[in-house]
């Protein structure tokens, strides 16, 4: 049985996913009118990319809780690591590459990126998570 | 005068941003996981509700991390 942090994890993992898709379809709209095919490409790029970061956070910490306290940080902290340093390989592979539009692209990362955090707050804000659970 | 250069340096200046968008970041995730790690040791009947706030703790300074390294497609 899914503990009340575990159910808050899973809804906002399908919220930030939501928010992503919206950032993809939106920014492809934008992206089309002001740069082209190139401003589709890195709306869908920056939008994936930002939904596969924030997803791996909450599903560090959602699978992280079913081990022990040693488990959850490991997880926890090593996926940040390897988030990051992902994260930084890619921007360096896609930085010369000529179907990216670069301002487009910033755009939908920082938008999925903001997007989520006002989603996580919400979702924090608007849970009940009882003081003592098993 | 003639403009002597006392230093060269080579490579790419945007290594040195992306070190600067690490460090804080960096510095803030370790910060909210010892303070949870702390928090949990006094009272464990917590930890459900001290790991979701360590989340939101987490999912604030990361952004700050991922926004500073996407940095140079804007600025480039």
């Amino acid at each position: 049985m899914q503990t009340s942090s575990q159910k808050l994890f899973s809804k906002a993992l399908r919220l930030n996913l939501l928010l992503s898709l919206a950032v993809g379809v939106l920014g492809s709209g934008l992206g089309v009118l002001f740069f082209g095919l190139p401003g589709v490409y890195s709306s869908l790029i920056g939008a994936g990319v930002s939904a596969i970061f924030g997803a791996m956070t909450i599903g560090s910490i959602r699978f992280g809780s079913k081990l022990g306290l040693n488990g959850f940080y490991a997880l926890v902290l090593g996926g940040w690591l390897l988030k990051v340093l992902l994260f930084a390989l890619l921007l360096g592979a896609l930085q010369g590459a000529t179907f990216i539009s670069g301002p487009m692209f910033f755009f939908a990362v920082v938008g999925s990126v903001l997007g989520g955090l006002a989603i996580d707050s919400y979702v924090v804000l608007n849970a009940k998570i009882p003081v003592v659970e098993n | 005068m003639d403009v002597v250069n006392l230093a060269e340096l080579s490579g790419n200046i945007a290594v040195v941003g992306y070190g600067l968008a690490a460090i804080g970041p960096g510095i803030g995730v370790g910060l909210v996981v010892s303070k949870t790690i702390e928090s949990i040791a006094r009272q464990p009947e917590l930890a459900g509700r001290l790991q979701v706030t360590m989340w939101l703790g987490i999912a604030f300074t990361e952004a700050l991390a991922l926004i500073g390294l996407a940095t140079p497609f804007i600025f480039g």
